[in-house]
């Protein structure tokens, strides 16, 4: 059972329907990506978590009974459209929002402090945020979201507007607040970064859910049973009816590299065989996952 | 709602917009502008006399010219002999501003008219002033005309001037002398204030929302915080800036106005209120509305009243001052005053605060904040009826009825409110409070989530029903 568990979540804004029977189920300690292409309803669901939007119908259980205000007011949430009181100086900022998620002010006080010096920042306490670039407020914002220590956090886009390094900052921070135990839900388009932070995932397209589970799992799902073969050997390496076929070999003084793929799961063993058979040295074998941007492309293709 | 949060809130609130410079500017600027209304007309009346007129008459009639005596505002010049045509060409190179002309006199209507020309228009004043003074002529000629025997000491003997004291009576029957300009001016004065805190400090938090929504704080706010906590909370924090405002104006406005006085005060308040009869202006006041005839008196009859009094050699308008001054229900003005100062500001910044939620940006909000400007003004309007006409009907109901009733009843209390309508207007007011808070609070939670698209009050209404 997992942390959060959205069940049969229905809503629509007048005639627009943005969330249809949505179900999904975050474990507790992982990190969980909403993926969808824009539009897709993520942001409603994340605001009905969040209980900013009040549902048509389904309920949002928090460890296993329905979320109330209280559980809400200690989510760490970063919203995509990110937003700060443009003419208030960076420290008093991060210190009232601080305080409305309920840290005293010596602690918010000591706890901004130790983020802004571990981001580099500490020069901007007292700087308006008008007077900071995008990618500046950005990182007050984050900061703003996480310092409460929240178990829960849900992030909408983290990475839009960072530059490479900012990025790889947040991502480190991401999963160092993953391995002290917090539970993540990450909605982003980056499909690198959920292979690489994401457990588990949902994808929504057209207020539909299409998709949910591990990541892993997904992946494996969704492979077209190719396999990657390396060897070496005099001959190219012959199909076998029925069993598999050969999409492309590319022999460099040969050494191959093939791409097979297989009639049914039970055929890789055949291929080995056959590779043996045949007099062929193999130097490297391995199934070819799909990556998750192409699922998420053939999904979302796919519901047109 | 969470008081803590609350409080985290209007901390917020209050101290962003202390520590703003214009905060200070309009803390300190303020003051001076109102000291200087209260002082300045003093000071003009004493220095500035209006430019002189050069005045040429042709008089057909040969009775007006010797009421026509040059004084400080007109030179008269008799050049009857020219005759009217050439007076008419000739008269701006003769140097004069102005021509006068008196028909010949009608014999048996025993009446003249008179006609002035100029090339700029002359001021109301003057052409009173010219009407009067012809109308003496012909009333003399008219009484001289009757033919009776030692005219002049009789109308020497007939002259006399009435004073009027006004006694107020309370259920003891215990008479007070009172002086109906005081209430007047105590009535426009607190009315006004109490409608400028609410125009102002409503806009400030309609301003407020919209800084939030713009922004997109908002959203991590609301995710925090309860939609009412944070409307609530940015309320009251602008209350208390607008009650440290007030007061602060209170003060230095005071330290000004003591300041000045304590260098030429004495003079100046002195020689403006032995220049012209108090009683006169107070009087005008009441007719005209004319800003700074307002605040002359609202000085020199309330801060200097003693000394003044005792310069223009009247005691018994000391008497009627301090008597009216005592007579006034203080306690009860100051504390109705607090009471409905906090509610009206409260009830209209609460639908300020609604509308505010509506929008993206102050652009958009002039056709939302008609329907909340209309009885805002519609109660300023009803105070200048107040203040001549405290007890008639208009008044009365504006003073019941919660959207006016915090300026209206303010307007009214200087002159006497019976116990039981002020209860019941603030018992109405209080409700009406409640009821306001409750929609807008709904619209609120609704409205500043509501981004892309400009809002109508059709759209308030569908929010109010989810």
């Amino acid at each position: 059972m997992g942390l959060i568990q959205c069940n049969d979540i229905c809503k629509s804004f007048g005639e627009k329907v943005a969330l249809d029977h949505v179900s999904v189920d975050i474990p507790k300690g992982q990190i969980f990506g909403l993926l969808g292409p824009n539009g897709a309803g993520k942001t409603t669901l994340i605001r009905i978590i969040n209980r900013i939007t009040i549902p048509n119908g389904g309920e949002v259980l928090f460890d296993g009974r329905p979320i109330t205000q209280e559980d809400v007011e200690k989510i760490g949430y970063l919203p995509e459209e990110r937003g700060l009181y443009r003419k208030m100086e960076v420290g008093d900022q991060a210190l009232y929002l601080a305080q409305l998620k309920g840290m005293t002010r010596n602690d918010a006080m000591k706890e901004l402090k130790t983020w802004f010096v571990k981001f580099g920042i500490q020069d901007w306490w007292k700087k308006k945020v008008e007077e900071l670039s995008k990618g500046m407020a950005q990182k007050v914002q984050f900061i703003t979201t996480v310092v409460h220590k929240p178990s829960l956090m849900i992030l909408d886009e983290p990475f839009s507007g960072f530059d490479p390094v900012n990025a790889e900052l947040i991502r480190k921070e991401i999963l160092r607040l993953k391995d002290e135990g917090a539970t993540i839900i990450l909605s982003t388009h980056n499909m690198e970064s959920v292979e690489e932070l994401c457990d588990n995932i949902a994808l929504i397209n057209k207020s539909h859910l299409v998709i949910t589970g591990g990541v892993n799992d997904i992946r494996h799902k969704y492979g077209n049973n190719n396999i990657e073969l390396i060897y070496t050997g005099e001959k190219s390496l012959e199909p076998m009816e029925g069993v598999f076929s050969v999409l492309s070999d590319i022999d460099n003084a040969g050494r191959h590299t093939a791409v097979v793929s297989l009639e049914n799961e039970l055929s890789s063993n055949a291929v080995l065989a056959a590779v043996l058979s045949q007099d062929l040295q193999v130097n490297s074998f391995k199934e070819l996952i799909p990556r998750m941007n192409d699922i998420f492309i053939k999904l979302v293709t796919e519901g047109e | 709602m969470d008081l803590k949060t609350i409080k985290v809130i209007i901390g917020r609130e209050y101290f962003t917009r202390v520590k703003k410079k214009s905060f200070l500017i309009t803390t300190f600027v303020v003051p001076i502008l109102f000291a200087g209304l209260c002082i300045l007309p003093s000071l003009l009346m004493l220095n500035t006399k209006e430019k002189s007129q050069n005045v040429g008459v042709v008089d057909q009639s040969g009775i007006v010219m010797p009421y026509y005596e040059s004084n400080e505002a007109a030179t008269y010049t008799d050049i009857t002999e020219m005759g009217v045509d050439i007076a008419k060409e000739k008269y701006t190179e003769m140097g004069m501003d102005v021509l006068v002309v008196v028909s010949p006199l009608d014999t048996v209507a025993k009446t003249v008219s008179v006609q002035a020309y100029s090339k700029k228009p002359i001021g109301v004043d003057f052409s009173e002033s010219l009407g009067t003074k012809a109308t003496s002529a012909v009333e003399d000629y008219r009484i001289k005309s009757y033919n009776i025997e030692n005219l002049d000491q009789i109308m020497k003997d007939v002259k006399a001037r009435v004073k009027v004291t006004e006694y107020t009576v309370d259920d003891s029957g215990k008479e007070t002398v009172s002086e109906s300009a005081i209430y007047m001016v105590l009535s426009m004065v607190f009315g006004m204030i109490i409608y400028m805190f609410i125009v102002m400090f409503g806009a400030t938090v309609m301003s407020g929302v919209i800084e939030e929504k713009s922004s997109r704080v908002v959203e991590v706010l609301i995710s925090s915080v309860k939609a009412t906590e944070l409307m609530f909370g940015k309320i009251i924090g602008v209350a208390l800036v607008a009650l440290t405002q007030f007061l602060l104006w209170i003060v230095f406005t005071l330290v000004i106005v003591l300041a000045v006085n304590g260098i030429f005060g004495m003079k100046i308040f002195g020689d403006a209120a032995a220049s012209q009869d108090p009683t006169a202006i107070m009087q005008s006041m009441g007719v005209s509305t004319d800003q700074m005839g307002m605040s002359t008196i609202d000085m020199s009859s309330l801060t200097d009243a003693a000394q003044q009094a005792s310069e223009s050699g009247e005691p018994s308008e000391l008497n009627a001052i301090m008597g009216t001054l005592s007579n006034i229900p203080w306690v009860k003005l100051i504390i109705s005053f607090i009471i409905y100062f906090i509610l009206g500001y409260l009830l209209y910044a609460s639908l300020y605060a609604a509308i505010g939620s509506a929008v993206e940006n102050e652009a958009d909000t002039q056709q939302l904040q008609l329907p909340v400007t209309i009885p805002l003004m519609l109660a300023f309007f009803i105070v200048f009826f107040a203040f001549r006409n405290p007890d008639s009907q208009v008044v009365f109901w504006g003073s019941m009825i919660p959207f006016t009733s915090p300026i209206v009843m303010l307007a009214r209390i200087p002159f006497g409110v019976p116990t039981w309508q002020l209860i019941v207007s603030i018992v109405l007011l209080i409700a009406t409070f409640i009821g306001c808070a409750w929609v807008s609070a709904k619209i609120y939670k609704v409205g500043i989530l509501m981004f892309g698209k400009k809002s109508t009050y059709k759209d308030l209404w569908k929010w109010l029903k989810q």
